[in-house]
């Protein structure tokens, strides 16, 4: 292929100079510059479309969230929540509940710290990760000493702790999912929830 | 029904087809109507009109001629193995139908209204030498427009898009195997745009559109089309209503480049060519950021 030469012929053919665009060599030339007029003052927006799984449940359905701004800078508002046609669990779809998930992530309610309820008190107080988690373990390890089962009915060796649930998180990975069980079950706990389950 | 019991099926959601061939009448024939539509109201108008021109002719072309005869049986069995696309585009280039789509095309074109530097441009193929066709039509086939060659190359890749898809109607979707992220498993091209479709049974699912063959393949949203990158992709909109703008720039910051991704759950009415071409003004936005453009059309060159 002699591309060079095949240019010298179309030039000397067309007497055309090498004009760089389709529209401009073309002949439309005046569509493009009014086009490019017209589009000069406008500015490019960011957006992003992140992948997530949705909190909800232990089905862990995959979801798009859409957002205005940069997501990778932390400088983005959410905008729309979809279920992800890629992902095999959920293929798109998601329950009303995930499909109000724009409102549970907005919410004014939101709990976005630890928060706590005294006793006597109506309303719920913040408290620091390190006083939450010490008065969970103080509360856990009470309740297990007093209420744990060791023998069933017939005399045989159980460990079960019925007065404890446990809802686990959804979007973990199979590492976590794995601790998580291993803690959970070794506690006797049967009320228990995460994706591990399914 | 399968005796299997499927755990995956969920209602009446489908599996996303791999890939949908063209039909090459109704495709030129829809491309036209969207291009005409799109002109009544834009300043590229005589632009769209043209290509809508253009188009009309191709689906009258794509309805009058004898179906090609298809890839052979054993070329697509071995390209199959080895994980190739079933169309050779250089050995469509030098077959008896896209022989003769050229000869129309170029005989047809003249009819159709055209400024002064479209029909010289016109004018310099009919009368230029058969190895110099081939050479631009080679070009074309390897998704590369030769420098100071756009003119030209805009009545031949009309051709070369007419014999492709009518090639690419021939094949048997099933047989269809992914090659690799951004490229055509039909014909090996590279896709113009991607589009988000929206049909009753499946919304959302992605769908990359090739510039050449028009053959339309799933590929994974939120996905360099360009590199295969899931990391470092961004969206560019063009100001204003950006929540509802249904047509944007897939960029990647891993490669550089961007892909223009169309929405149809947003915008049913959006065809990836004409809306390709329409929405040259996010094009000329893009060109000033640092992302080179990694969708391939030979009718927008410079962009």
């Amino acid at each position: 292929m002699n591309i060079d030469l095949s240019r010298r012929s179309f030039i000397k053919l067309a007497g055309a100079g090498v004009v760089a665009s389709s529209l401009g060599s073309l002949g439309f030339g005046e569509a493009e510059a009014q086009e490019l007029a017209h589009i000069k003052p406008f500015r490019l927006t960011t957006l992003t479309e992140t992948r997530n799984t949705c909190p909800y449940c232990s089905v862990a359905c995959g979801i798009i969230m859409y957002s205005e701004g940069d997501a990778r800078n932390g400088q983005a508002e959410l905008i729309h929540i979809e279920g992800d046609v890629d992902h095999p669990t959920n293929r798109g779809t998601l329950c009303p509940k995930g499909a109000a998930l724009k409102d549970f992530v907005r919410s004014e309610s939101r709990l976005t710290e630890p928060k706590i309820r005294r006793p006597g008190s109506d309303a719920f107080e913040p408290i620091s990760w390190d006083e939450a988690l010490d008065r969970i373990a103080r509360a856990l390890k009470d309740d297990r000493d007093e209420n744990l089962v060791q023998f069933n009915e017939d005399g045989v060796p159980v460990n079960r702790l019925t007065t404890t649930g446990v809802l686990a998180a959804s979007a973990t990975t199979n590492e976590t999912a794995w601790a998580t069980f291993k803690v959970i079950k070794a506690m006797g706990i049967a009320g228990f929830d995460n994706q591990a389950r399914v | 029904m399968s005796p299997k019991p499927d755990p995956s099926v969920i209602s009446n959601i489908a599996t996303p087809d791999f890939a949908r061939l063209p039909d090459p009448a109704r495709l030129f024939a829809r491309r036209a109507a969207r291009l005409r539509a799109l002109s009544s109201d834009a300043r590229l108008g005589p632009y769209l009109r043209f290509l809508a021109d253009l188009s009309e002719m191709l689906a009258g072309l794509a309805a009058e001629l004898a179906p090609p005869a298809g890839v052979d049986a054993a070329t697509i069995a071995r390209n199959r193995s080895v994980r190739m696309p079933p169309i050779d585009r250089a050995a469509l280039i030098r077959s008896d139908d896209m022989a003769a789509i050229w000869t129309a095309v170029l005989d047809r074109a003249g009819g159709l209204a055209m400024p002064d530097p479209a029909r010289a441009a016109l004018e310099a193929l009919r009368s230029a030498p058969e190895a110099d066709r081939q050479a631009l039509l080679a070009e074309l086939a390897a998704d590369r427009v030769p420098e100071g060659f756009a003119a030209p190359a805009a009545f031949a890749a009309a051709a070369l898009q007419l014999a492709a898809s009518r090639l690419a109607a021939t094949l048997d979707p099933a047989q269809l195997v992914p090659i690799r992220t951004g490229i055509c498993p039909s014909c090996g091209g590279l896709p113009q745009a991607s589009i988000v479709t929206a049909t009753i049974q499946l919304d959302g699912a992605r769908y990359a559109a090739c510039a050449c063959c028009s053959t339309q393949w799933n590929e994974v949203r939120v996905k360099c089309l360009c590199c295969g990158s899931t990391k470092g992709i961004g969206y560019r909109a063009i100001e204003g209503a950006a929540e509802e703008a249904a047509i944007r720039a897939e960029i990647c910051n891993e490669c550089d480049s961007w892909v223009k991704i169309l929405y149809q759950n947003r915008d049913a009415r959006l065809e990836p060519f004409a809306d390709d071409i329409a929405s040259l003004g996010l094009d000329a936005l893009m060109r000033d950021t640092e992302w080179r453009r990694g969708g391939f059309n030979p009718f927008l060159v410079g962009y």
